[in-house]
């Protein structure tokens, strides 16, 4: 084997322990990107697959930009453009399935969560696309309740041709007759239900509507295409767009929104990955000066050297990056098994196996090996500059107390007062910015701050438990190596800021929203559908069922939802329309500007909407503001009245208006979501098993007792956050790996030192407790800085999240500093135990004579 | 003989500067001859590891020059030295210094690898050598499982291996006990009677020094007295250790 592997795999076998340590950053580090990476995307697609329709293999679909139904005389008018060779007018929809609606079995779940139900002119759609009929006919002029399926979609609901499928629809449950087999679906999620277009319309109470233009052209020349589109565009108004069906986007900005922070924090933990091999390398020039001296004696030159110390950190970054990505893969795998309960409660979704795409092993590999070889470049560098005399001449270890207060403190101190500035500011823009100076300012001051406060903490200490001057030793030892010891706090700040952070923002968020919650859904008894917040994949139901559940005996009061898609100044908005009289009495919103009777009244009254504070933030609205709201019609001008929340559309841009102008301009009439108040003395039992036989009908829709359902998401919110918090202390651990080698290099480069107290009469357990002294000084170093960049960055996090529109209150993270400080602590007591062990087991004369 | 190998002339080195400087060597002039075996002796601080070193091409003088071979060192930058001393010398320290985590066999054969021979060639040599300093049964112990004496075996192996020009070794035995001492020192003189190689060694140790062919003394950095000796096995230490209390140790 080559000289620079063998000398690498050697000395990292001889520390077996160390190389773990450090290793394990890395692995922390490329697991955390690596599997959030497979996770999110997984999902993501599994989302896309099912909530978003595909895009047939046609030249051109045009859609609403809003993705509401549309009356059929657009598609005459693009029939009429020049240049389209063919158009047909389909409606598809979403039909998301009731769970174990195919198996009965709440044990295993569904294959098959939703199915698209495309009403189609079957004549016109073979125009359009060859279906390929494996069993049975297509569709046929004449048709009523026929449907042809795919082979997978027959096999899971186990039908033939001849035999009936049964599904939810707005009026209820409907059966179709399978007439034909369309070949088997390659991916679960977007299984089709072919059905005559007035059949559609029926079970969708979408009468004479279609929602999509599926188009072939005549030129298969750029120029040419582009131009028809443009005309396409022109003839039938900017209220259409050219793109499929689209539903959920602002749940996906969310999901990515989560997946930016989690790399963040995978980025986060390879850069205290990165600081960890830089304090290890450091460790391990220290150790080896004499090995290095000597080689260089023998003849080494510069770049040998340096070669033999980055081989090492390749070899350490390519065996990390490895376990990282089998442990990532491991993560996501567990991460996906372990929310895939939350998946199917909230979006109705199965997602799969985590999706490995190249680029992300690619990237994994860059970050992990890449950064380990960065870490190491500056120990290497200084590793060449050792003499060849070192191998000959021992030196003790020279002692500097060098003159800290410089130009890096003063640049700190200006950073420091700009980053306060910011805070006053209240700009968002600048957050992040603010964020990043503070924790800056931090590091460039901390080495002239070391001294002082390890004095301070040495007194403490001291009076503690160390009354015999070891503290005052731990004391005198950091402060001769200010920037190393900068460098261990640096990781222990960073990591420890994270979990005050979180703990501010996690307790702030926590607060707001079971406070809007319990509000919001404070009602006796909830009506859901599968889907909660994706409104528009839901399939409603007319509004008979909502008079049937209020003729219900004991029922005071039935406040419903219902849901159309809208636009404004091109954001997408999900509108919802409420009954204001009824939305009133149950109290549901959390009002944060505006007076709520007013703003009832004028729901009522006028085209008036209440807005959230997500639209609110992202439209720039105000009360008060009017605003052009984009319907199947045409734009509509409504007036913002007020703005408020509620719990289950906190997070996407919603806009409450009355149900009178969601059914005229929206010519939306079916209710997704119903709140019920039952009389205080009714017959629950009885209450609840007319529900049940008013709902038989519906199987779409699943009750839910308000009260347990409140309870079960804030025992949800409780593991999400203690998920959140583990996260965060796993952050924390690389930060003691880096107390153990800081100490460690300590100790070695003190032997001679040691050796010495121990002649003059330090017992073993003196010079242990100098050791625990030196790293809880340095982990309280860490600590109070991260405490003080966690405050910070709570505080700007609760701000943004207010100024993107969530209703916020700030709760200062007491729990989160108590934590900080016990992590803090508690890494600083472990990461002692082998720097003492090592130093208390040192040969007296051997220790002596080490040079 | 009139082959110079080393060559010193006006050799100066100053540590420190102003009041605080140390002349810790003060025009030194040497020369030693192919094949010649010499002894530095003298006080502790007299400079004879400096001179070591300086010849050695691990340190730089302030003033004069050392010639090896031919070649002028203290015209050469850094990375010619470095190929000089991989080429052209072989050390052997009082630690001994072999890297704990190779074998005898991997640590004897290291400056060949870094002078970039095949690994299997300079195993090769490298075992015919640690053989000839009796160690061929200790070929893959790590130094943690060698004695003093055969670690030392091991560096000197390591030191003729490369087929140096010049053996340059500090203190060789003083590290080691009595009888080690004697062994590696009768091992020298056969490295220089048997093998004819060049060797420099530095050592305070009247025994040690008494195998060498020559021996100079040096005070203050500078040469004080040479003594040539007549038997070369050790039998004259005692004269050598009069003539070191004659010039002050």
């Amino acid at each position: 084997m080559n000289l620079y592997l063998t000398l690498a795999f050697r000395y990292l076998g001889g520390r077996k322990l160390r190389t773990a340590l450090t290793t394990l950053a890395i692995v922390f580090g490329v697991m955390v990107i690596f599997g959030m990476n497979t996770f999110m995307p997984t999902f993501i697609k599994t989302f896309q697959t099912q909530a978003m329709a595909a895009a047939a293999q046609v030249d051109l679909t045009i859609t609403q930009k809003t993705g509401e139904a549309f009356d059929p005389v657009v598609l005459e008018k693009i029939r009429a453009v020049d240049g389209i060779e063919v158009a047909t007018g389909p409606l598809e929809r979403l039909i998301n399935l009731p769970a174990d609606y195919l198996d009965k079995d709440p044990q295993t779940p569904d294959r098959i969560t939703a199915v698209m139900l495309k009403g189609i002119i079957p004549q016109e759609a073979r125009q359009m696309i060859a279906y390929n009929i494996v069993e049975g006919r297509f569709l046929e002029e004449g048709d009523t309740s026929a449907a042809v399926i795919t082979r997978s979609l027959a096999r899971e609901f186990g039908v033939e041709v001849g035999d009936t499928l049964t599904l939810p629809t707005a009026i209820g449950l409907s059966d179709l007759t399978i007439v034909g087999i369309l070949p088997e679906q390659i991916l679960p999620g977007n299984e089709v239900v072919l059905v005559p277009l007035a059949e559609a319309q029926r079970l969708t109470n979408m009468a004479d509507k279609i929602n999509v233009v599926d188009a072939n052209l005549d030129s298969m020349e750029e120029a040419r295409r582009n131009e028809i589109q443009q005309n396409v565009l022109a003839a039938i108004g900017n209220t259409y767009k050219i793109g499929a069906l689209e539903a959920g986007s602002e749940i996906l900005t969310n999901i990515r929104n989560a997946q930016s922070i989690f790399n963040l924090m995978g980025f986060l933990a390879l850069v205290m990955g990165g600081f960890i091999i830089f304090n290890t390398f450091r460790t391990i020039i220290a150790e080896r000066r004499r090995d290095i001296g000597m080689l260089r004696a023998l003849g080494a030159n510069r770049s040998t050297i340096r070669w033999l110390i980055l081989t090492e950190g390749l070899l350490q970054g390519i065996i990390g990056t490895a376990l990282g990505l089998v442990f990532g893969y491991l993560f996501g795998a567990f991460a996906l098994g372990l929310t895939t309960p939350l998946w199917q409660q909230y979006l109705n979704l199965n997602v799969g196996n985590p999706e490995i795409s190249p680029a992300l092993v690619l990237t994994s590999i860059v970050l992990g090996v890449g950064i380990t070889i960065l870490s190491g470049l500056i120990p290497a560098q200084s590793a060449t500059r050792i003499t060849p005399l070192e191998a000959l001449r021992p030196s003790m270890g020279t002692v500097t107390f060098k003159r800290v207060a410089g130009i890096s403190f003063w640049a700190g101190v200006v950073l420091l007062t700009v980053a306060v500035g910011i805070l006053f500011t209240g700009s968002i823009s600048l957050i992040s910015l603010g964020a990043m100076l503070f924790v800056g300012a931090i590091i460039l001051m901390a080495p002239a701050l070391v001294n002082p406060i390890a004095v301070l903490f040495a007194n403490l200490l001291t009076l503690i438990f160390a009354r015999d001057g070891t503290a005052h030793l731990a004391e005198g030892n950091l402060s001769r190596q200010p920037g190393r010891a900068t460098i261990t706090a640096s990781t222990t700040m960073i990591a420890l800021a994270v979990v005050v952070m979180l703990a501010a923002v996690l307790s702030s968020v926590a607060l707001t929203f079971i406070q809007v919650m319990e509000k919001s859904l404070g009602s006796d008894y909830l009506i859901m559908p599968p889907t909660l917040a994706v409104w528009g994949s839901n399939t409603g139901a007319a509004p008979q069922l909502a008079e049937e559940l209020r003729q219900v005996p004991g029922v005071t009061l039935v406040s419903t939802l219902r849901f159309s898609a809208s636009q404004i100044k091109e954001i997408a908005v999900g509108v919802l329309g409420v009954d204001p009289q009824s939305y009133r009495q149950l109290d549901l919103l959390t009002f944060t500007k505006g007076e709520p009777e007013a703003a009832y009244r004028a729901l009522e009254n006028e085209r008036a909407m209440i807005i959230n504070g997500v639209l609110a933030a992202a439209a720039g609205l105000q009360p008060g503001d009017e605003v052009e709201l984009l319907t199947p019609t045409g734009k509509k001008v409504y007036r913002v009245v007020a703005l408020a929340t509620d719990y289950l559309n906190a997070k996407t841009t919603t806009a409450y208006i009355s149900q009178r102008f969601i059914e005229e301009d929206f010519d939306r009439r079916e209710d997704v979501f119903f709140q019920i108040n039952v009389a205080p003395d009714a017959d629950r039992k009885a209450v609840e098993s007319a529900f049940a036989a008013v709902l038989k009908k519906y199987p779409q829709f699943k009750l839910v007792n308000g009260k347990e359902y409140v309870e079960q998401n804030a025992r949800m919110f409780d593991a999400v956050f203690l998920g959140m918090y583990v996260m965060a202390a796993f952050l924390a651990i690389p930060s003691l790996i880096a107390m153990v080698n800081t100490l460690a290099i300590g100790v070695i480069e003190r032997t001679r030192e040691i050796g010495m107290l121990r002649a003059v009469g330090a017992i073993r357990r003196q010079v242990r407790r100098m050791i625990l002294s030196e790293a809880l000084i340095l982990s309280a170093i860490g600590t109070a800085f991260g405490i003080l960049a966690g405050l910070y960055m709570g505080y700007m996090a609760t701000k943004a999240f207010e100024a993107m529109g969530y209703p916020m209150d700030y709760l200062f993270p007491g729990s989160g500093i108590l934590t900080a400080i016990a992590i803090g602590l508690l890494f600083g007591a472990l990461a002692a135990i082998i720097p003492a062990r090592q130093a208390t087991r040192l040969d007296v004369v051997e220790a002596l004579r080490y040079e | 003989m009139n082959n110079p190998i080393v060559s010193t002339q006006a050799l100066t080195k100053v540590y420190g500067q102003g009041a605080a400087a140390v002349r810790a060597l003060d025009g030194v002039n040497l020369t030693i001859q192919a094949g010649e075996f010499v002894a530095v002796m003298g006080p502790s601080g007299c400079g004879k590891s400096t001179l070591l070193h300086l010849i050695g091409g691990l340190d730089r003088p302030t003033s004069g020059t050392v010639w090896l071979d031919g070649q002028d060192l203290t015209r050469l930058n850094d990375d010619q030295v470095t190929s000089i001393r991989r080429k052209k010398m072989g050390f052997i320290f009082q630690f001994f210094n072999l890297i704990p985590v190779l074998n005898a066999l991997e640590n004897a054969a290291l400056p060949m690898i870094l002078d970039g021979m095949r690994p299997a060639d300079a195993r090769k040599r490298a075992q015919q050598w640690l053989e000839q300093v009796g160690l061929s049964h200790r070929l893959t112990h790590r130094p943690s499982e060698l004695s003093g004496g055969e670690q030392q075996r091991v560096a000197i192996a390591r030191a003729l291996a490369s087929d140096p020009t010049l053996i340059l070794a500090d203190e060789p035995t003083g590290n080691l006990d009595s009888r080690a001492s004697e062994e590696i020192a009768s091992l020298l003189r056969q490295i220089s009677s048997t093998w004819q190689r060049t060797i420099l060694m530095v050592t305070h140790d009247a025994r040690i020094a008494a195998y060498a062919d020559r021996i100079v003394f040096l005070k203050d950095g500078k040469v004080v007295d040479e003594t040539i000796l007549e038997h070369r096995n050790g039998e004259q230490a005692e004269m050598v250790a009069d003539k070191m209390k004659e010039i002050g140790d």
